[in-house]
């Protein structure tokens, strides 16, 4: 891996994950470790835990290139069944872990994580396979369409029900890609957007605290010391930074100004610390990322592994554009963690195991090819 | 075969959407982030700034003050302060309720503060909260405890108007506290960041730049029990003779050493807020007065200096009665001829103009001057009067004679002991003081005071000459028998002066000053005290009214600090502090000669005398015992050759 090749494609992907990882490593230290000494007495505290998450996630990624993709399509009902199970869990007393009014954890033994993670990852192999299955009737209402909206529907509706509209929105705007992309009638997909309205609405008035994000997110200034005071501290934070940031570990924000600032608001402290060349090199290691993803999706030799390439390219981007889009207030705030970058076991994980899985793409068409 | 590739091309140009779809979604995360750092950054940075630097003032620790025996007269203690975070906070209200009984506010106050709409209030400042309470406000969300440092008097109204108080914001406003306020105060540090969005402190980084630096501790030359003396006679004078107030300051003659400073009524400084702001100046430096008869003592020895008179020389007193000009002067007792000592013995008025007129304006004038009156003394208070000395040049006729018995001429309760240590101490004017020494919190000495001599103004004959004639006031027949105290010679002169009428011109006739000052013991003092009492009701004449009260404050300050009627120290005080000595000591003492390479002379000398000594040359000192320097390594004037400290011994 000494020298990077235009076209080794595979290097491109693993080597932009390495870098937001590293780059990870280093921020969830220098954001964290002031609240670590403060709440726990060790400023080791939150990067012992990622780290053990990222061994973990190392593991996982190095097994997932290893085994060949095309046994998820074998396997895509287990791999569901799997899933409904875990999401499952949440409503299980004894397992499943409410936390800031949401249930979206469970606990298994010492581990903690969001069942949200690998269902996403359930979902993008389901469409995959699928989609690929369909062929030619994918242009078909009751074939092409709607076994294509009904099954990832179940888990969407079970995660809205968690509550957590961050990732079900990204989850369906995943579910409406992929069908794009496979060939789905347009108007069937924007057609989804009738029933979705009443729904949103229903979700939104049952929650209010959704609703007064979403007013805040119009002018979060109006009360900057209230529910506006995140994304505020956010503005100040990147505003702070400017181009070429404070330095490393100098930033002010993270001391408790601005909440959740190792996991969702991650690209805050590097856009202060760094500015706007961290943040810059942070969007240019994903445009990488989408690109590697969206050449191996070309170049698969088979529709599965197209489709599979193409759902864990746009999982990744799509968490990342909309974690930076919100931190910088141009979307509603979710609680969407940023790839590779955020302190987060599950989400972490599973991303690593993307990695792997597109990895493995790349590696069967490249002996195929060969 | 041709539909599944054409089916391939469709889907390439699909996911060639997605991917521009992607960049598109990129590249306006990426303007944004341009807009927010590079457009916005300025402001953004500004508002951010004001968030971190606003709660990052460290206040120090105001350092003590002591007295001369290291006695606490001003210490700073831990008191709690309650803030809130009101974003934190769920229900204000409840929030609200909960806190009124502990911090004892009204409910409804709170939740006045809490609204205030901003992100760190202040509840409740500078309160004394038990262990419960601290636990109860600790368990409430949004709700903190810090320690703020509280300005404490132990001794409450003791040298209230001397020591001075301090606003809530810890800054002195009058007395010490105000004149030391620097010192007293430490460094205020403002440091950019350091405190979190909870108003904590945090230590990150250079964490030299946050540990806040510890106000310097004061220690004054007041000796808290002469200070409690004088007070407590000072008072029970006033409450006996129903005087509107009064002042009286101890001196220690030898050094200008101020040992106590009272001013009455005084008032409780713990509660200074509760007292009208009449109260709060320290009289015996701020406001001046008429001296009457006091002032005839600094007329004689000018005259006796001059050689124009001597003791024995008699005049006449006119039998009370004495035209000058267009007034005529009179005696409280009538009497004949009078000798210089007499004049003094009995306060002949016409004896003392007399006496002037031999003088001549320019000459008296010359000597009232070099005593001290109308100059500051320079003493390190705040607001301190210079008095008043007419020029010589817009003197009336009547003005020579008027001044050599205390009229047309003023001066504070401070200036008039200083001009009498200059009687008592052998001919030097010291300039007083009241501050010996200013530490920094690892006990190093940043300032210490020692005695300055300002001018010589009479020979050591002179002195002695008036020194004898005061001792003949409380004699049989003076007019300051009361301050006689039984086994001492006691130096001193009354003074009874009509107060000016500032509305009609003239004099008032009911309204006196009535003073006493003096010095003992008379041959070797070591007190100086003046007593003025405003305006008395039981009798007027100072040797009535504040004649008792010099004796109270002479007699019992005499027995505290151990002087026999010999005139010698008492061991054991000398020796606890090496202070009682250093009365005495001062002027007089030998200058030190520092030679580079030698050791210095240290024998005789105070501690504090040598350690200064010490601080001149290129060696170290080790001080071993307490009181005198007897003995030293190597010996004085021997070669140090490479000796990096000499031992002293004290006794």
């Amino acid at each position: 891996m000494a020298v990077l090749k235009i076209g080794d494609t595979d290097r491109f992907l693993v080597l932009s994950a390495l870098a937001l990882f590293v780059m990870g490593v280093v921020m969830v230290y220098s954001t964290s470790y002031i609240v670590a000494i403060n709440r726990f007495g060790d400023e080791f505290f939150f990067i012992k835990k990622h780290l053990t998450y990222a061994f973990i996630g190392l593991v996982m990624f190095v097994a997932a290139s290893r085994i060949p993709y095309t046994i998820y399509g074998k396997l895509v009902y287990p791999i569901l069944l799997l899933a409904l199970v875990l999401i499952l869990f949440i409503y299980v007393p004894g397992f499943g872990f409410k936390a800031g009014g949401a249930r979206r954890w469970v606990h298994l033994g010492p581990l903690a994580f969001q069942p949200s993670e690998p269902v996403k990852l359930a979902v993008v192999v389901f469409l995959a396979y699928s989609l690929s299955r369909k062929a030619e009737r994918i242009k078909d209402f009751y074939f092409g369409f709607l076994p294509n909206v009904i099954i990832p529907g179940v888990f969407i509706a079970l995660i809205l029900m968690e509550p957590d509209l961050g990732t079900a929105l990204t989850l369906s705007a995943l579910v409406l890609i992929m069908s794009f992309a496979g060939g789905v009638r347009l108007r069937y997909l924007l057609g989804l957007f009738v029933p979705a309205v009443p729904v949103l609405i229903y979700v939104v008035e049952k929650h209010p605290y959704m609703l007064k994000r979403l007013l805040i997110f119009m002018d979060p200034w109006k009360d900057s010391l209230g529910a506006g005071f995140q994304m505020v501290q956010s503005f100040l934070a990147f505003g702070s930074g400017g181009v070429t940031g404070v330095g490393l570990g100098e930033g002010m924000q993270k001391l408790f100004f601005l909440p959740e600032a190792h996991t969702d608001f991650i690209l805050s402290v590097i856009g202060e610390e760094l500015g706007l060349a961290g943040v810059g090199l942070v969007i240019v290691f994903y445009v990488v990322f989408l690109v590697s993803g969206i050449n191996i999706t070309l170049k698969a030799k088979d529709l599965f592994g197209t489709y599979l390439a193409l759902g864990l390219t746009v999982m990744v981007s799509m968490q990342a554009a909309v974690n930076m889009a919100v931190v910088m207030g141009l979307l509603p705030p979710k609680g969407l963690t940023l790839p590779f970058i955020s302190y987060g076991g599950s989400s972490l994980i599973i991303n690593m195991i993307a990695v792997g899985i597109l990895l493995n793409i790349y590696i069967k068409n490249a002996e195929e090819a060969s | 075969m041709k539909k599944a590739k054409e089916q391939k091309n469709y889907l390439k140009v699909r996911v060639f959407f997605v991917l521009a779809f992607f960049i598109v979604a990129f590249s306006l995360v990426f303007l944004r982030a341009f807009q927010l750092q590079v457009l916005e950054s300025e402001s953004l940075k500004a508002k951010a700034a004001r968030q971190h630097v606003r709660s990052v003032s460290l206040r120090s620790k105001r350092g003590d003050i002591y007295d001369r025996n290291f006695k606490e007269l001003a210490i700073s203690i831990d008191v709690d302060s309650v803030y809130a975070r009101p974003t934190q906070i769920k229900s204000k209200r409840a929030l609200s309720r909960a806190l009124a009984p502990i911090i004892g506010l009204k409910a409804s106050e709170i939740r006045r503060s809490l609204s205030s709409g901003r992100g760190f209030v202040w509840v409740k400042r500078q309160i004394d909260l038990d262990e419960a309470e601290r636990a109860k406000i600790a368990a409430m969300k949004g709700v903190g405890i810090v320690k703020e440092s509280r300005r404490y008097y132990p001794n409450n109204g003791l040298a209230s108007n001397l020591l001075g108080f301090t606003g809530v914001d810890s800054n002195g406003l009058e007395g010490i506290e105000h004149s030391y306020n620097t010192y007293l105060s430490g460094a205020t540090r403002k440091i950019s960041g350091g405190r979190d969005a909870r108003g904590r402190l945090m230590l990150f980084g250079d964490t030299g730049n946050v540990v806040p630096v510890e106000g310097m501790s004061v220690e004054l030359t007041i000796d808290k029990t002469i200070q409690y003396v004088t007070e407590s006679a000072l008072q029970s004078a006033i409450d006996k003779t129903g005087a509107k107030g009064g002042t009286a300051v101890v001196l220690a003659p030898a050094t200008g050493e101020v040992l106590a400073m009272a001013t009455a009524p005084g008032f409780n400084l713990n509660d200074f807020r509760r007292t009208s702001p009449e109260l709060w100046r320290n009289r015996t430096v701020t406001d001046s007065f008429e001296p009457g008869s006091v002032a005839k003592v600094f007329v004689v020895a000018g005259a006796l200096e001059e050689g124009l008179v001597k003791p024995d020389d008699i005049f006449f007193c006119e039998n009370g009665s004495y035209r000058v000009a267009d007034r005529v002067l009179h005696d409280a007792e009538e009497k004949g001829w009078l000798s210089v000592s007499n004049i003094i013995k009995y306060s002949s008025n016409i004896g003392a103009s007399k006496i002037a007129e031999k003088m001549g304006r320019e000459t008296l004038y010359r000597y009232f001057s070099a005593f001290g009156m109308g100059t500051k003394t320079g003493l390190d208070l705040p607001g301190e009067t210079s008095g008043s000395l007419l020029d010589v040049d817009k003197w009336s006729g009547v003005t020579l004679h008027t001044i050599s018995f205390g009229q047309g001429v003023s001066a504070s309760s401070i200036q008039l002991a200083t001009a009498l240590g200059a009687i008592a101490n052998g001919g030097f004017l010291m300039k007083p003081y009241i501050v010996k020494e200013v530490k920094s919190g690892t006990g190093k000495v940043v300032k210490a005071n020692n005695p300055v001599i300002m001018r010589r103004v009479i020979s050591a004959a002179t002195a002695r000459s008036v020194r004898d004639m005061m001792v003949g006031v409380t004699g049989e027949g003076g007019t300051g028998t009361k301050a006689a105290i039984s086994g001492f010679d006691v130096a001193g002169k009354t003074g009874t002066a009509q107060k000016p009428d500032f509305e009609h011109g003239g004099y008032r006739k009911h309204a006196y000053v009535s003073s006493f000052f003096g010095f003992v013991p008379a041959e070797n003092p070591v007190l100086t005290i003046i007593v003025t009492l405003d305006e008395p009701q039981k009798g007027h004449y100072g040797g009535e009214v504040a004649a008792p009260v010099f004796k109270e404050i002479a007699s019992k300050s005499l027995t505290y600090l151990g002087v026999t009627p010999q005139g010698d120290m008492h061991p054991s005080y000398g020796k606890k502090r090496g202070a009682a000595k250093a009365l005495r000591s001062g002027v007089g003492t030998k200058e030190v000669s520092l030679r580079r390479g030698f050791a210095p002379d240290f024998t005789g000398l105070t501690m504090r005398k040598a350690l200064r000594v010490s601080r001149e040359g290129d060696f170290d000192i080790k001080m071993i015992g307490g009181g005198l320097a007897v003995r030293q390594s190597p010996g004085p004037g021997r070669p140090l050759k490479g000796v990096k400290s000499v031992k002293v011994w004290f006794q």
